[in-house]
């Protein structure tokens, strides 16, 4: 932890903005406010400072200036992520990359782009449209997310389902290592040698260093789209859907589903033309040549209705299609409808298992006197339960992280994963336990050693206190963080 | 190795699962005889076998099939050859979830077959699609046409279950398709070659058979034109699962027939109206460019050409020198194989080329010509000339086969540069003694 007496806080703040320039740097407390939490509004905490690097030299600068005062760094993009895995924990620096947000380079006939990190998503897409081309990888933040923030979390999204996660579409990075070395790991073309250190660094959550430069692939848009709506009276009709459509031997570009709870919210906010007494819809989208996209729609449809739907139609036009995917995109703003606050999980299951754990699902939060709202990538098992809370209610935290330990330990019994796109970060550091033996995680500290000797480089995430290793605890209990006083949870 | 240790290792396996002496030529590597052979049977003997090695301080070579053991140096010195041949058997194959689980030493063509009678297959088809394992696969992060669609293993290993050189049982991934708890342990298993840990179990991300497969070949007259067909391919709406570019030469090797010249086999497949929409479109495309021969090949036809495009290297020559694979960017593809077989023919070589031409991966070559044995020195000037021309171009070669008197002279891999810290910093983390495949990796490691 941190402590700095005010002249060195003057002194650090001044040598900053030497090397940034003036406007760069944030010190004082109600100015880093603002970058004390990320999506995930549960945790808290505060850094001494907040930057904003321009250039790769510049976060070089940071970090080693970082390295030299024994001072804790964590990068951070949009803030838009979903556990905690940017913040401060431990005070220090905050390096954000907002700044650094150009498309350097595009190479259509190669198909590859070469952005910073602070590129919001969906703008590499615009970018690159009028050509004819886009960035697969879609999260429903992608209005907002930048691809550093996908770089540290491996972001998926609903078209992942047939287009893979960010991993599968980047191609090489420049990074800042934790002792502040600038280096290039893989490059444009394929098959670098040695060990695929790209590979390693996406989806570590900002425990390698801090990417500033990514270089990523680029697809020409579909020829052809066609969406399709499936609604059922019953969400296990649902669930067994998705099941028949790949027992087809279909793989749809997304397969997305959303529960009778998220139907109102979504139709309250934005009248998208979801049926409000449906127990569950399915959207399921295909792509690409047209030839033989209405065998695969009618493959889908009756696939849909053999499951049991009420009610099966393809999207009539663009405009139709895009409602629809602003219902399922925008469906996490659109709980503030009906509840105050929602703690939203991110587990993943085999989807042969869909019916049964959906059921677990709304049987955990009905125990804990709980509302719960599901939005998900059907497609690859990807659940999101939402738990609806009202944080005014005396003790309803402790009850909603208690009924999300439980919904985890499920994900995990069935085979599943703790985390399908959101990250571990803080939040689920000391769930991990419930999938990766002793022997697993110590590799994983064995990797971090070698990345991240120091520890100064985004600490406190990803692994679980030491208490937990020998628990694997899912009843509520403050993280190690929180129990130090450097972070809260609220 | 003294004979004390053999016992011990004998008694951790069986005496029946360990071989000594003479017996264990079929394992010799690059002339080195390993002082012993040993075939565990399950993953805990993996790493009894690898803790009681990493105490005495002795190599391990992993081996599965052997096909791709030659790539790299050899061993810097004789140890235990450690064959997955015995952990063989499908684990889990849930056809509803895509997913199966594997052990690592089951074969390509076994676990194929399995997959297949439900409908399903691995998209990966790297040469030795049969006989290479599963573990070796990963491993070598082999790969084959498909990958122009499908991508690597990289793509498709959602999963992973490695013994570590303190023998150690370390899982990474999962069982799901989607999954970011943890590092990516998968990723680091693929393509490290056995320096990092033994693979024995893997998880696969699977696909459903498409309904109809079909390969179009089309003979251009120059390479050039070639590399514009795969050009207008890529801006298209087509969607290929495979986009191989061949010299005249390599061509020659797979004898499909047709007239001489360079040429372009692309994978079409998915549902009837789709294979049959682009390979209309196709022929079309390519007509438009220059003049050109297209046919369509199907069933075993079909099959027998993708074989052979990933037999090349042994098919192309009589008796091949050397070959070299070299990453590029796919648009400089064609000038680089014309360049190559320039450079080969300056040395007095004849040269083959077949290239993964929509992602730059290009497999040269060098025969012996008609005299029959060339001088270690002539290969070794003609590979450094190519290693130079694809560098130049902002490349990388590895050369994938070689004998050793050449490979003493022309390095197997490129300097591995500023990486190379970190690289031998996760090797010296999870192989502090530096007992798996000592020597034989980039850089030394």
């Amino acid at each position: 932890m941190v402590s700095l007496s005010p002249e060195r806080k003057t002194a650090l703040r001044r040598e900053m903005e030497t090397l940034l320039g003036k406007g760069a740097v944030l010190s004082d407390p109600d100015e880093l406010l603002v970058y004390e939490s990320d999506g995930l509004t549960l945790f808290r905490a505060l850094a001494d400072f907040v930057t904003f690097p321009q250039t790769a030299e510049h976060v070089a600068a940071l970090v080693r200036l970082a390295n030299r005062e024994g001072m804790p760094f964590v990068a951070r993009g949009a803030g838009t992520g979903l556990s905690g895995g940017c913040l401060p924990a431990e005070g220090g620096l905050v390096i954000s990359l907002m700044r650094m947000n150009r498309v350097l380079e595009v190479d259509y006939a190669n198909q590859f782009a070469v952005v910073e990190p602070g590129l919001v998503n969906l703008h590499l897409s615009w970018a690159v449209g009028p050509n004819g081309f886009y960035y697969a990888p879609d999260p429903s933040s992608q209005q907002a997310c930048t691809i550093g923030g996908n770089i540290a979390n491996n972001s998926g999204g609903p078209h992942t389902l047939k287009y893979g996660v960010t991993t599968n579409h980047v191609l090489g990075l420049e990074v800042v290592l934790p002792d502040g070395e600038l280096m290039w790991i893989g490059g444009k073309t394929r098959d670098p040698q040695g060990y695929d250190l790209t590979g390693l660094f996406v989806g570590s959550e900002g425990t390698f260093g801090i990417a500033t430069k990514i270089i990523v692939r680029i697809l020409k848009k579909p020829q052809s789209v066609k969406t399709v709506l499936a609604v059922f009276d019953e969400v296990d009709h649902g669930s067994n859907a998705v099941s028949a459509i790949i027992a087809r031997g279909l793989v749809p570009a997304a397969m997305e589903m959303i529960d009778r709870l998220t139907i109102e919210a979504v139709e309250d906010a934005f009248g998208c033309g979801y049926p409000r007494d449906a127990a569950a819809a399915l959207l399921i989208e295909v792509d690409g040549i047209a030839a033989g996209m209405d065998e695969q729609a009618a493959r889908i449809m009756e696939a849909c209705r053999e499951a049991g739907a009420r009610d099966v139609r393809v999207a009539r036009d663009a405009e139709e299609r895009e409602l629809l995917w602003k219902g399922r995109k925008s469906a996490f703003g659109a709980y503030g409808r009906v509840s105050p606050a929602y703690m939203v999980m991110d587990g993943v299951i085999p989807r042969t298992k869909l019916p049964y754990v959906l059921r677990r699902v709304n049987e955990i939060t009905a125990a804990h006197g709980l509302r719960v709202g599901n939005v998900f990538h059907a497609g690859d098992g990807n659940l999101h339960p939402n738990i609806l809370y009202d944080p005014r209610e005396p003790g309803i935290e402790a009850r909603v992280l208690a009924a999300g330990g439980e919904i985890l330990k499920l994900c995990a019994e069935v085979g599943g994963s703790i985390s399908g796109e959101h990250g571990i970060g803080l939040e689920k550091a000391d769930y991990m336990p419930l999938i990766f033996s002793g022997a697993d995680i110590d590799c994983m500290r064995r990797l971090k050693h070698a990345f991240n000797p120091s520890g100064l480089c985004n600490p406190g995430k990803i692994f679980p206190s030491r208490k937990a290793c020998g628990e694997a605890g899912i009843a509520y209990r403050p993280h190690p963080i929180e129990e130090k006083g450097l972070a809260q949870r609220f | 190795m003294d004979a004390e240790l053999i016992r011990r290792l004998a008694a951790l396996v069986g005496d029946r699962h360990v071989l000594t002496g003479v017996e264990c030529s079929p394992y010799v590597l690059e002339g080195r005889t390993p002082e012993a052979v040993v075939f565990p049977g399950t993953k805990e003997e993996v790493g009894r076998l690898l803790a009681a090695a990493d105490a005495a301080g002795i190599p391990v070579t992993p081996w599965g099939s052997g096909t791709r053991i030659a790539v790299g140096m050899p061993p810097a010195r004789p140890g235990l050859v450690l064959s997955l041949k015995r952990l063989d058997r499908m684990l889990e194959h849930e056809p509803g979830d895509l997913t199966a689980t594997a052990e690592a030493g089951m074969t390509l063509g076994a676990f194929q077959d399995a997959l297949g009678q439900r409908g399903q297959w691995l998209s990966l088809d790297p040469p030795h699609a049969r006989q290479g394992t599963l573990g070796g696969v990963l491993a070598s992060n082999a790969s084959g046409p498909r990958r122009h669609l499908y991508g690597t293993a990289r793509d498709l290993l959602i999963g992973l279950t490695m013994v570590l050189a303190d023998g150690s049982i370390v899982h990474g991934g999962g069982k799901v398709v989607k999954n970011v708890a943890g590092y990516d342990l998968p990723k680091l298993a693929i393509g490290s070659f056995g320096t990092l840990g033994v693979i024995v179990e893997a998880t696969f991300k699977l696909r459903p058979r498409p309904d109809t497969d079909r390969l179009i070949v089309a003979i251009f007259e120059r390479v050039k034109d070639a590399g514009q067909g795969v050009r207008a391919i890529m801006a298209s709406d087509l969607i290929p699962s495979a986009v191989e570019l061949l010299d005249a030469e390599a061509m020659r090797a797979l004898g499909l027939g047709g007239r001489e010249g360079p040429a372009l086999l692309v994978g079409l497949d998915g549902l009837p109206e789709q294979v049959a929409w682009q390979s209309v479109e196709l022929t079309r495309m390519l007509a438009a460019g220059a003049r050109v021969e297209t046919w369509a090949l199907d069933g075993a036809e079909r099959d027998g050409a993708w074989q052979a495009v990933g037999e090349l290297s042994r098919r192309a020559f009589p008796e091949a020198t050397a070959v070299m694979t070299w990453g590029v960017l796919p648009t400089q593809v064609a000038d680089l194989v014309e360049h190559g077989g320039d450079i080969a023919r300056r040395h007095g070589l004849p040269a083959a080329f077949a290239a993964h031409a929509g992602v730059g991966i290009i497999s040269a070559v060098l025969g012996s010509g008609a005299e029959g044995k060339i001088a270690a020195t002539t290969v070794a000037a003609t590979l450094g000339d190519w290693r130079a021309l694809v560098r130049d171009a902002g490349g990388h070669g590895m050369l994938e086969w070689a004998p050793l008197a050449v490979k003493e002279r022309v390095p197997v891999w490129e300097p591995p540069g500023a990486p190379f810290r970190i690289m031998q910093r996760i090797k010296a983390e999870l192989d502090p003694n530096g007992i798996l495949n000592p020597g034989r990796f980039v850089g030394g490691i």
